[in-house]
């Protein structure tokens, strides 16, 4: 399936706090990486929750941070990574 | 509590006992061997390894096992790169390929710290890696489930599937340690 | 911006202690409960993503459960939501496997 986002684009994780069932933790909103890879197309989880079907189904994308992008006080060397699943709407161009 | 929901089910006709203990059978004798195998294959047969990298999944379908999960991402250590995964949420991960997480995975203090200082965590497992090495660590979030490919050690070369399934630790395919070349036993 | 939403389970980051290394493993009841729970999910009676979200709505009590007293709590919720079962058919049979073991 097409998505928005290219492998290798930069993105930045959309930096808000609705309430309820999200699968984006709070340490990476906000924050600046690049597409890893596009997973696939899924149900969306954050209406799974609540018992509805998840339908139409979003685009779910690997995104790779610098570690020194995440933490200020990150203490090991430039060069490490995270990485982790983030849906198409928790992502903007960056 | 959960006996007694299970039972209530079980009446309901919702599911059966011979189900749930089923896969108390697979969880306990069947998932916890699966992935040192698939990952022995992989280190003998580079056509394997380089399919499992690229569709785990497909690439454990066509070993004869059905991970169960949406998909599966083998991340490969390499002399560059060495691979750690978590699941800071919940405690997402591969049980119909590794079996059920150990204790320290779902434990709060390797949830809070393996994403924000990866090297102190692994080296609370006695594993040491160099910085000229990157650690990548995996935050299994949503809907993909992730097994490490650790390198194959020195001084295992002649070594059977078998006998190198037996050093393949599931400590290793998570990423908190790496498998040594020691054969225990005769 | 309000952070006042961070659920009990979004703990990536936050401060925290040693590790236990070790693998404790699992009591014949908590193996039971991951079944019981996986033949559900398996069988698309409900999803591990309600499960998810009823273990985070623990508030406070997140801390204070160990990992499959959230899980049992959790399939607890959902399964009276979808009206499987009520509250107090749940007491009743808890009541009667208690008095079995007793």
């Amino acid at each position: 399936m097409d998505g928005k986002f290219k492998v290798g684009q930069p993105v930045r994780v959309k930096a808000s706090y609705p309430p309820g069932h999200r699968r984006t933790p709070f340490y990476i909103r906000g924050k600046r990486g690049e597409i890893e890879r596009i997973c696939g197309a899924f149900p969306n989880p954050e209406e799974l929750a609540y018992g509805f079907d998840g339908e139409p189904k979003r685009v779910l994308y690997r995104v790779r941070f610098p570690q020194k992008h995440v933490w200020p006080d990150y203490r090991g060397p430039e060069r490490d990574l995270i990485e982790m699943e983030i849906y198409e709407h928790w992502l903007e161009p960056a | 509590m959960s006996r007694a929901m299970q039972e209530l089910l079980e009446e309901k006709g919702v599911i059966t006992a011979e189900q749930v203990r089923a896969r108390m059978e697979q969880y306990d004798h069947d998932f916890p061997y699966r992935g040192a195998r698939v990952i022995a294959h992989a280190w003998v047969d580079a056509s394997f390894k380089e399919k499992l990298i690229r569709d785990g999944k497909a690439a454990c379908a066509e070993f004869g096992l059905d991970i169960e999960a949406d998909k599966l991402i083998a991340v490969e250590n390499t002399p560059q790169v060495h691979n750690v995964v978590v699941c800071t949420l919940c405690s997402c991960y591969p049980r119909a390929l590794l079996g059920m997480p150990p204790t320290w995975y779902k434990s709060e203090n390797y949830r809070r710290r393996v994403v924000r200082e990866p090297r102190a965590v692994l080296k609370e497992f006695g594993t040491l890696i160099p910085d000229e090495v990157t650690v990548r660590v995996h935050d299994s979030n949503a809907d993909m489930r992730y097994v490490v490919v650790p390198m194959r050690p020195a001084g295992t070369e002649g070594w059977s599937e078998e006998q190198l399934a037996a050093i393949i630790t599931r400590d290793a395919l998570v990423g908190v340690t790496v498998p040594k070349p020691v054969l225990r036993g005769a | 911006m309000s952070h006042d939403h961070k659920l009990p389970s979004d703990m990536g980051g936050e401060e925290g202690g040693a590790i236990d290394t070790a693998d404790h493993g699992m009591k014949f009841w908590e193996k039971q409960a991951n079944a019981l729970r996986n033949t559900l999910t398996r069988g698309k009676v409900l999803r591990l993503d309600e499960l998810r979200r009823a273990a985070e709505d623990l508030g406070s009590r997140y801390y204070e459960l160990e990992y499959f007293q959230r899980t049992t709590e959790a399939l607890r919720t959902v399964l009276l939501e979808k009206n499987f079962f009520s509250e107090e058919e749940l007491k009743a049979k808890m009541a009667e496997v208690r008095r079995r073991y007793e």
